[in-house]
């Protein structure tokens, strides 16, 4: 059987032979490749945010809560029952009943609703006090479950009557269009007050953290942070890390967080009595003064087609940076494979700067998301030219390149990634000019992320400096060439590069929701062997770097920098 | 095992499933990705020796030759030597195991084996406390407090108690309902399948069907589980093939875990599957797997658990010896205190390995000597030794050519299907270059 080459499939499988290190385990958590999207809160509901709170302005004016059995109006909004009215889309009546139920609330009273009737979806019409409903939810002519079932079904924009109860056996109603709490991009809608969608969850304080099965609070703080600041002087400000959660809370200066663990911590009857001494963290520091928030300044681009011009540009600069980490992870040899001090320096310096390339090829999906959104009706056309030049600072550039992860290169990665110290940087600018247009939301978070992101690969290049700091280049480098074109693995690589390409393309021109499939199958490609990560591997094992491109396809070819680039 | 270069390779299986050609090596059940095109010609003594090298244990296995004797981790006990219903194919002769069990359990003979069992089983692992008959809730005073009982002591030691109780349904009370709540318990209801199918099979004393009764007793535990996990077994018999049916009516019931068994033998014989029931069997069962399948790809749990379980231990490569825990971790204790190796086995004098008072080492180790499948002379080649292990051992009787392509077929559709439902996502790292 000369070479062949068996895939394993299940795990015993991969077992057969591999290091002790790499036998796949069952263990509990999060995989590293975990999702905003397959949070916790998709196994213990309500934990990213109380999903209850989302039905919580489901009726024009008015704030309710609930514990899923009652419904209680906590608020008024008073300002928007004047504006209605004035307008004229508010009678007399209900407006000062609006205006009553604000008085008593702010007096101390409570005002229950307690009765829905209205169109609850697959239930039908129905009409019903919540006293009526009972938990259970079955045969025919049956009932929502509880209050806060009953309301999640209500149709939106069906008109719904509430019957009120207020203080002294006072009975009213209302009736209204049942509210949308997501706006037509699917974002949550501007109703909802900073905080309102996270104000139930689990809290230290109320010890649900202990009980529900989930340890999140606990399990969600930061292992480690900077000390606080005590004063001016260099030792008063230490760049080293403590523990966070240390039990002593009078040391100092605080215990350095070290390796074997360091100092003691706070266990979860501590917390319990403790979590006021805990400290807020901001920009990796723990803080004791009001955090104030450094002011944002930039230069808005002149008009819509600049901006757009920039940033068909900063997509360029996503995929060049995508091509070089990828080059850059496949230049070190295979971890498996290293001895024993080296291996798990290799292990992590390959995983991490695979996944700052992956975190590159995220935001070349959202500027793209946001230049569909900002282009003008049917003018959208994907960006998926890479960068000639790559920014290394204002006005200093530098070619793209295919090379290895020397020392230097490494150095080079951190200062691309550094935390922008000009205003005038080209993220800065497109998010200066989309606050000045006033952009949708989450056009303007997309970008936000973008910047915010480009800090954690900016921490992230510097331990990987720290990590394979301690060998010497030679011992961890397989490749330090570019593959030259005709190398077959290297032939292979461009094709599959191609038509992932061209997969992107077509995905993106098509947009969401059309288009998830087939930027499904783009992503389904780059893991397979079949794909990228299998000819990246060939064009490694045969001593090369990869390359990507050039290409004559004009959708893909190199793109100039514009003149008037930051 | 072959010597290298010898020209019979040992067991494993070469296949194609819609995403490629695969190998399936026996011992430690390893499944591998062949390239594109390429098939092994199994004749060539390069061939042998490669498989032989990919039957070797690795680092971490453990040799699959060994006879090991672990601690009894679990037990089930028969309380009731009765039953209420009168089905055709019972093979405890509704709990008196054709006159071998004549009495009820006593208090102080479950107390007692219950005392044993938490003495002797690994503290750190799960202890199962199962219950069986006849049907176990006609002695349901010594079930509550016996539950009672162990969960008391399981707390004072801090050892992980968990029950089972294979139930027909129909007598079950509130108060039995809450007990399953309230506690870890497995229920297992034997049911089979749509009603009139079931009421054939499954009469009571009188002769009338017991569905509507076990419906009655069960329905409510099944919408309000409570810390119990329920499901249903539905026997198999000749008559009676309509799996899919079946499974629907069950799942239309709201049973989540619904798992089939073929009758072998039974003490009439007349229903049992034999011959060329076996195609039939398994073309009713690979049917009922492909709604599963497309409920899987739809994102739809697999309610068949004969096709979850053969797909997990696809994945993790589960290779035992052993079909089961019978003389090992498992034994299941007589009205009378005995402690036989099997449930099924109650009042047979092989398979009679101790008492409340203690095991008879030596015998358990020749009983699990006999039991191992290399003991197993048919079983030598055959590729799906590790994962069927020979059978249940009290249907080894009944074990011929067919119901042996029964197995081996079962097993294929499962590993192509679990190479087709993982698609072309593999495991990035252990290439084996051959």
């Amino acid at each position: 059987m000369p070479d062949l080459k068996l895939l394993p499939r299940n795990v015993a499988a991969v077992r057969l032979g591999a290091q002790p290190f790499d036998v796949p385990v069952l263990v509990a958590g999060n995989p590293a490749a975990s999702l905003l999207e397959s949070g916790v809160g998709n196994c213990f509901p309500g934990l990213e945010c109380d999903i209850r709170n989302l039905e919580r302005r489901f009726f024009p004016f008015l704030a309710v809560d609930t514990d899923f059995g009652s419904l209680q109006v906590t608020s008024v909004d008073s300002a928007a029952v004047a504006a209605a009215q004035a307008q004229g889309g508010l009678n007399a009546v209900d407006a000062a009943l609006y205006g009553a139920i604000a008085t008593d609330i702010a007096a101390g009273e409570v005002w229950q609703i307690d009765g829905l009737a209205g169109d609850f979806g697959p239930l039908g019409m129905l009409d019903f006090a919540l006293s009526d409903l009972g938990g259970g939810s079955s045969g025919p002519g049956r009932l929502p479950a509880d209050a806060w079932t009953a309301v999640r079904l209500l149709k939106e924009g069906a008109v719904v009557t509430l019957r009120l109860a207020g203080p002294g056996g006072r009975s009213e109603s209302l009736a209204a269009p049942r509210m949308r709490y997501l706006d037509a991009n699917g974002a949550l809608a501007k109703m909802f007050e900073v905080g309102e969608l996270s104000q139930s969850l689990c809290s230290p304080w109320t010890h649900d953290f202990r009980d529900c099965g989930c340890y999140y609070w606990a399990t969600n703080h930061p292992d480690i942070a900077l000390p606080p600041q005590t004063g001016t002087t260099a030792a008063d400000n230490s760049d080293l890390a403590t523990v966070w959660l240390r039990a002593d809370r009078n040391a100092s200066p605080p215990p350095l967080a070290t390796v074997d663990g360091g100092a003691d911590e706070l266990r979860y009857h501590g917390i319990n009595r403790d979590w006021q001494l805990l400290n807020l963290v901001f920009e990796s520091r723990e803080r004791l003064a009001p955090y104030a928030e450094s002011e944002f300044v930039a230069t808005p681009f002149a008009d819509l087609a600049t901006l757009l011009t920039q940033m068909r540009y900063a997509a360029g600069v996503e995929l060049a940076l995508t091509q070089e980490y990828l080059a850059a992870a496949w230049s070190l040899r295979p971890a498996a494979a290293a001895p024993a001090p080296l291996r798990p320096d290799l292990r992590a310096a390959f995983s991490e700067v695979l996944r700052i390339a992956i975190g590159e090829m995220r935001h070349l999906r959202a500027i793209n998301e946001v230049l569909r959104a900002l282009s003008p009706a049917g003018a959208y056309v994907p960006a998926l030219q890479v960068a000639a030049e790559i920014p290394l600072g204002p006005g200093v550039w530098r070619a793209r390149a295919t090379r290895a992860l020397t020392p230097d290169v490494i150095a080079e990665f951190v200062d691309v990634e550094a935390p922008s110290t000009s205003v005038d940087s080209l993220y800065s600018r497109i998010l200066a000019t989309l606050v000045a247009r006033d952009a949708p939301d989450e056009v303007t978070q997309a970008v936000r992320t973008i910047m915010a992101e480009g800090e954690d690969h900016w921490e992230t290049f510097r331990n990987v400096q720290q990590w394979l700091g301690r060998h010497a280049p030679a011992a961890y480098l397989r490749a330090t060439a570019p593959a030259a074109a005709a190398l077959p693995a290297q032939v292979e690589l461009q094709n599959r590069y191609a038509a992932l390409l061209d997969l992107l393309h077509q995905g993106y021109a098509a947009g969401l929701p059309a288009g998830a499939a087939t930027i499904n199958a783009a992503r389904s490609a780059m893991l397979d062997p079949d794909g990228i990560e299998g000819a990246l591997d060939a064009v490694a094992a045969a001593g090369f770097l990869p390359v990507f491109g050039p290409f004559a396809d004009l959708r893909f070819v190199e793109l100039g920098r514009p003149p008037d680039a930051p | 095992m072959n010597s290298p270069g010898a020209t019979r390779p040992p067991p494993h299986l070469q296949f194609a499933s819609a995403v490629g050609n695969h190998l399936f090596v026996s011992a430690y059940s390893r499944l591998f990705d062949l390239p594109p095109g390429v098939k092994i010609d199994s004749t060539s003594g390069a061939a042998a020796e490669l498989i032989e090298s990919l039957s070797l244990p690795g680092p971490e296995d453990e040799s699959l030759a060994l006879t090991s004797r672990p601690n009894p981790q679990s037990v089930s006990l028969n309380i009731s030597a009765s039953c209420n219903l009168a089905c055709s194919y019972c093979y405890a002769g509704q709990g008196g195991f054709g006159g071998r069990q004549t009495a009820a359990m006593r208090w102080e003979t479950a107390r007692a084996a219950v005392d044993r069992l938490l003495g002797c089983a690994d503290p750190a692992r799960p202890i199962t406390i199962g219950f069986l008959g006849g049907e176990p809730f006609l002695n349901r005073p010594l079930l509550h407090r016996l539950v009672d009982y162990a969960a008391g002591l399981g707390a004072e030691r801090h050892l992980d108690v968990r029950y089972s109780v294979t139930t027909n349904g129909t007598l079950l009370t509130e108060a039995d309902r809450r007990l399953l709540r309230r506690h870890p318990f497995a229920v297992t209801v034997s049911l089979d399948g749509e009603e009139a199918a079931h009421d054939r099979n499954r009469p009571n004393k009188a002769g009338r069907g017991s569905w509507r009764r076990a419906m009655q007793g069960i329905g409510p535990l099944l919408r309000e589980p409570g810390r119990a996990q329920v499901a249903a077994r539905a026997t198999v018999g000749r008559g009676n093939m309509k799996l899919s049916a079946n499974l629907a009516a069950l799942a239309g019931e709201g049973f989540a875990e619904i798992g089939f068994s073929p009758l072998r033998a039974s003490p009439g014989g007349a229903d049992a599957i034999s011959g060329a029931d076996w195609r039939d069997y398994v073309e009713a069962l690979e049917e009922a797997a492909e709604v599963e399948l497309s409920r899987l790809r739809a994102g739809l749990p697999i309610r068949l658990t004969n096709l979850a379980i053969a797909l997990k231990h696809i994945h993790r490569g589960f290779a035992s010896p052993y079909p089961c825990g019978a003389g090992g971790g498992y034994f299941s204790v007589a009205a009378d205190g005995a402690w036989y190796a099997c449930h099924r086995a109650v009042g047979e004098e092989a398979y009679r390995l101790g008492d409340n008072d203690g095991l008879d080492e030596a015998k358990r180790a020749l009983f699990l000597g006999a039991r191992h499948v290399d003991a197993q002379t048919e079983c030598t080649s055959c590729w799906a030794r590790y994962l069927c292990s020979g059978g249940c051992h009290q249907e080894v009787a009944a074990r011929t050519p067919e119901s042996c392509d029964f197995v081996r077929e079962w097993l294929r559709f499962c590993l192509v299907a679990y190479c087709e439902l993982r698609g072309n996502r593999m495991p990035s790292e252990g290439v084996v270059h051959a």
